[in-house]
């Protein structure tokens, strides 16, 4: 969410495989990547890319618990302090009869908590509009994005024509 | 290793296994010579192992027919053995006859129902004596192992050899075949198991009944299968005789663990809350029994077979590291054995006292005495128990392991074998 | 290199799609004029919406007087379609979730309308016990709140709230997964469109840019997120089973409830996304995508799910028997001998025999008996709640009390309504989003398209593959 524009160089790949082979080659040139943008999850993707393992299973983990101990919780101070009323001859702390209301705000705390994490780390969300490279990217092409002051121009147009990017072109974002 | 993946025992794994069956054999007789009047003790013990043993070949033929039908390729790498598993449905026909041959000589007492005078007097199992008798239990239990077996593991066990060795042609037909059997076998598998555990194991307790009943055993077996395969298969590599089982195959063995013990756990909370919560006489009996009498077996079996698998094995990387896996696999594994403990004893002490106190003999009435003090062995399982339950492991390993020299490891020619060698998780 | 795929592995993308043709495919029932068919439709079902809500605003005038419930009969129509509308819902988030796990590669296809299916059905089945408390405007009285008549909370040991929060949750975690499924696609659309269309889809797309990243995390999220609905998917239709199993009633109270709702649920749904799938590919021209070998495996699904509830049947008959329990007993006998007793043979002739002809390959694989089935299997499964509900209440344990219960033609309006309802709900949803997920369908391109699958099988040698195995 930069709020300078900068200038982008990127070459558009019509095939994951020459994707995949690009980014290791840029590797080895150890040109630095902006980003690369695909149509779609590309396996394999990641480990070219050296991403580091998303952390987000363990938000929802947290806020998983979170849920746990709200609804267990909850319902134990209502039951047993608040206000301790006698249900079908049960105890005034029933466990088996808590187990379903603490399994479902368990899950509805982890999915939100995890869908609100994600959209908030990727800086996405309602009115949110992100500059498009090209708007090829979201059918069938496949774009490494290099920033121009970062690199020398001339590396990267012999890097693309090398590894077989289709086109090249330069834009201001 | 060689290139086609054959495998044969060692002497020291031969020794190794024939010490545990010779150690089971021990506890077996030394558990006979201890026991009361009517051997419960002992007979209780041989059906928790014959039932624990026979349901996990029977859940692995099960597997394999429902992974063909639902064309799954990532297994391939571990059918072999899961067809050695398959095979020791042959054995639990043997087994299972000797329960047979105990109910027609009134050996044993494991069963109300086959007490002639207390159903006589009692009308709940009078009106239950159309399904729960010798007859039907005999039948019913040759007929439907027999099934299992020589309709459908055995064949499908050849044909699979076949593949090995023919090949396939155009139309796969070797393959199509065994995918025949598989689907036929899942109906015929679902409806006879139920008639199976209600018979084996839910008639123990001989007024007490839940719909759910085998649905849950069903599932019981299935971890219990899982659990035992994971730690075969961490052996098996570490021998040397797996290369191609990697950590990917093992994490999806670790993911059916984690996720059918999840799956146990849920038919055990629905078939106990609902009895809980209705409190219906004929049905609490049965977990006031094992709340009030055996909250070690009632308590512990939750702990072991759902705390220690979902706390470890939720995180993906304890499902990709062999020690790990094989602890909770082997702390499942003892709390399977618990589960079906907890199933069978309870009813068992139940069905000894009424029969000893019917005897009237003074020995037997001191035995009767003994018997309802005497714990371990009851209400917790006992080291001879646990002699027992490694013995008959042991005469299942060896069993599988005799299964496993019949042919190559690696199903050479099967369809998916080159998904299952290139299998990745995600 | 790719993933090898097994050479007896069918295709399920057809016609050697590249990934362009995959987004004109699927984005383009978006952009053109409706077809004629969709406009008939959609009048029909607004009409029979239109209906529904008529009948709803008379129950709401008039009190729930209007309705044929009366004693020993509480619940009729309105908990029966409650229940067959829930269950109806499963069937999305099986595809999505549960299939997902199961990497059962077919489920693509499918998931995006049948998550669609699901939010919808939920939709038209909250509607009911909403309406059935008969203030329908004093239904906040069932959440926790504080409120000013002292400490005075909801029983949270009633299975009825149990649902509420079983409900609510599966709706909002149903809508999250299929919305975030949906991003990337609008993402698709908004970068062909043009003028407002082109707004609209900005703000829909959330700014999605396809960034490696984000695909990382969006991964992660929906893989998390099925292992959270898996679960879920499961305890929403058992903790409906709750409602009917934790009381004393023979023929409610019985322990394999919560697993065999859930298999009937899973049953219905299929054969709702049948229904729906079948018209749906027609209309919008998608026979590439969702392809026979989709049909043929739900089919599959409809048989083996089938076969459970009629396990799960005769558990409960054998099992009444075997209770010894005269009441439990008596029940069973009044099911298929009693008044009802035509419910309860179009049950089992719907729900187990019928869906028996699946065995046959050609059967599975025709369109007019998947269709026909289908429609069976919803009636099917109609009869089983109305049998679980109506046929025990009318012959309770007083026979001075016993009684037959019909429902009104105000009963009958909801119910008729919901249905339009979901259809008008489904209907915009196929105009304003790809029916079928383009991002997913791309991901599987490689490996179940049908070009792929047929180079593979001529260049796929298990000698080679063994050699392979040993290095």
């Amino acid at each position: 969410m930069s709020q300078h524009t900068k200038e982008v160089f990127y070459g558009l790949y019509n095939d994951e495989e020459d994707l995949l082979h690009a980014i290791e080659e840029a590797n080895a040139q150890h040109l630095e990547i902006m980003d690369v943008y695909t149509p779609f999850p590309v396996h394999g993707l990641d480990k070219v890319m050296h991403l580091e393992e998303s952390r987000l299973h363990i938000a929802g983990f947290v806020f998983g618990a979170l849920g746990t101990m709200t609804a267990f919780g909850f319902m134990t101070w209502v039951f047993t302090r608040d206000w301790p009323i006698i249900f079908g001859g049960k105890p005034y702390w029933s466990v088996p009869a808590f187990i379903p209301i603490t399994f479902e705000l368990t899950v509805l705390f982890a999915a939100i908590g995890m869908v609100v994490s994600f959209y908030t780390v990727c800086g996405l969300g309602p009115g949110v509009s992100n500059p498009i490279l090209d708007e090829r990217i979201t059918d069938d092409k496949f774009c490494i994005a290099f920033e121009t002051d970062k690199a020398d121009l001339d590396a990267l147009k012999a890097f693309f024509s090398k590894t077989g990017a289709g086109e090249v072109h330069t834009k201001t974002i | 290793m060689s290139g086609d993946h054959t495998f044969s025992m060692t002497g020291r794994e031969r020794n190794v296994l024939f010490g545990f069956m010779g150690l089971g054999l021990l506890c077996i007789v030394l558990t006979f010579f201890g026991d009361d009047a009517v051997h419960s003790r002992f007979w209780s013990n041989y059906l928790i192992n014959a039932v624990f043993f026979t349901g996990v070949s029977f859940v692995a033929l099960f597997i394999l027919a429902a992974f063909t039908t639902a064309y799954t390729g990532w297994y391939i790498v571990v059918k072999r053995i899961w067809e050695g598993y398959a095979q020791f449905l042959i054995v639990g026909i043997i087994l299972m006859l000797v329960l047979i041959i105990g109910l027609w000589g009134h050996f044993h007492h494991l069963y109300h129902w086959a007490d002639e005078e207390a159903v006589a007097a009692d009308p709940v199992l009078l009106g239950k004596s159309g399904f729960l008798n010798k007859y039907w239990y005999t039948f019913g239990t040759l007929i439907i192992l027999g099934t299992w077996y020589f309709a459908f593991a055995r064949p499908m066990r050849k044909l699979s050899l076949r593949e090995d060795v023919e090949g396939h042609d155009a139309n796969y037909s070797l393959y199509r075949k065994y995918k025949w059997f598989s689907a036929v076998f899942l109906p015929i598998g679902a409806f006879t198991s139920a008639a199976m555990i209600w018979q084996w194991v839910m008639s123990v307790d001989a007024h007490w009944y839940s719909t759910m009943f085998a649905w849950y055993t069903t599932a019981s077996w299935f971890v219990a299968c899982m659990a035992i395969t994971i730690m075969l298969v961490l052996y098996l590599k570490g021998r040397g005789a797996l290369p191609f089982v990697t950590t990917e195959h093992l994490h999806d063995l670790g993911k059916y663990l984690f996720a059918f013990s999840i799956f146990w756990t849920y038919l055990w909370f629905s078939q106990y809350m609902l009895i809980w919560y209705a409190n219906v006489g004929e049905e609490t009996t049965y977990f006031h029994t094992r709340i009030n009498e055996y909250p070690v077996l009632f308590y512990g079996n939750l702990v072991l077979n759902f705390v220690v698998p979902f706390f470890v094995l939720m995180r993906n990387d304890t499902k990709r590291k062999a020690g790990t896996l094989f602890f909770v696999a082997l702390v499942v594994l003892l709390g399977r054995f618990l589960d079906f403990f907890q199933m069978v004893k309870p009813g068992v002490l139940h069905t000894t006292h009424e029969a000893l106190a019917h005897s009237g003999e003074a020995a037997a009435t001191e035995a009767g005495h003994h018997a309802s003090h005497f714990t371990a062995g009851f209400t917790i399982p006992g080291l001879l128990e646990i002699g027992t339950f490694f013995g008959f492991l042991a005469l299942f390993i060896f069993f599988v392991f005799k299964q496993l020299e019949k042919a190559p490891l690696l199903p050479k020619n099967d369809p998916y074998l080159a998904e299952s060698l290139h299998h990745h998780v995600q | 290199m790719h993933a090898p795929v097994a050479p007896v592995r069918e295709p399920l993308i057809e016609g050697h799609k590249s990934y362009h043709n995959i987004t004109e495919d699927l984005c383009s029932p978006t952009e053109k004029a409706p077809s004629l068919a969709w406009i008939i439709a959609f009048v029909v079902s607004v009409a029979t919406m239109t209906f529904g809500l008529f009948s709803l605003a008379w129950t709401i005038w008039f009190g729930i007087g209007s309705w044929n419930l009366n004693r020993t009969i509480g619940w009729g129509y309105d908990i029966t379609n409650f229940v067959w509308w829930i269950g109806i819902g499963h069937a999305g988030t099986l595809i999505s979730a549960i299939l997902l796990l199961f990497r059962q590669k077919w489920r693509t296809g499918v998931n995006r309308a049948a998550e669609a299916m699901t939010i919808f059905a939920v939709v038209c089945a909250g509607m009911f016990p909403a309406t059935h408390t008969g203030r329908p405007w004093f239904d906040f009285f069932m959440f926790p709140y504080p409120n000013t008549r002292g400490p005075l909370w909801v029983n949270f040991n009633s299975p009825l709230l149990w649902d509420l929060f079983a409900i609510s949750t599966y709706f909002t975690v149903s809508l999250l997964f299929w919305y975030t499924g949906l991003v990337p696609d609008f993402a698709t659309v908004r970068d062909r469109a043009v003028g407002f269309r082109k707004k609209m889809y900005n703000v829909l797309s959330f700014g999605w840019t396809g960034s490696a990243k984000h695909w990382q995390r969006w991964e992660s999220l929906s893989l998390v997120l099925a292992g959270l609905a898996t679960p879920l998917v499961l305890s929403v239709h058992t903790i409906v089973s709750f409602d009917f199993a934790t009381s004393v009633i023979p023929g409610w109270h019985t322990t394999i409830f919560p697993p065999y709702f859930v298999a009937g649920a899973i049953f219905s749904g299929f054969a709702m996304v049948q229904t729906l799938m079948i018209i749906t590919r027609k209309i919008l021209n998608l026979q590439q995508y969702i392809t026979i070998n989709h049909i043929e495996s739900m089919n599959k699904v409809i048989l083996l799910t089938g076969t459970i509830v009629g396990v799960a049947y005769l558990t409960e008959l054998f099992i009444a028997w075997y209770s010894g329990y005269l009441y439990e007993q008596f029940a069973f006998f009044n099911r298929a001998m009693g008044i009802y007793w035509w419910s309860y043979f179009g049950m089992m002739a719907c729900n187990v025999l019928s869906p028996q002809i699946f065995w046959v390959k050609k059967y599975r694989r025709s369109i007019y008996i998947t269709f026909l089935m289908s429609i069976f299997v919803n009636i099917g499964m109609w009869f089983e709640r109305f049998v679980i509900i109506a046929t025990t209440l009318a012959r309770d344990y007083l026979p001075s009390s016993w009684s037959y219960y019909t429902p009104t033609w105000v009963e009958i309006g909801i119910y008729v309504g919901t249905l339009g309802i979901f259809f008008t709900l489904y209907l915009l949803f196929t105009r304003l989003a790809p029916v079928v997920a383009v991002a997913e369908v791309k991901h599987i391109l490689k490996t179940a398209g049908d070009q792929y699958i047929k180079q593979r099988a001529t260049d796929n040698h298990a000698s080679e593959v063994v050699k392979e195995s040993n290095h």
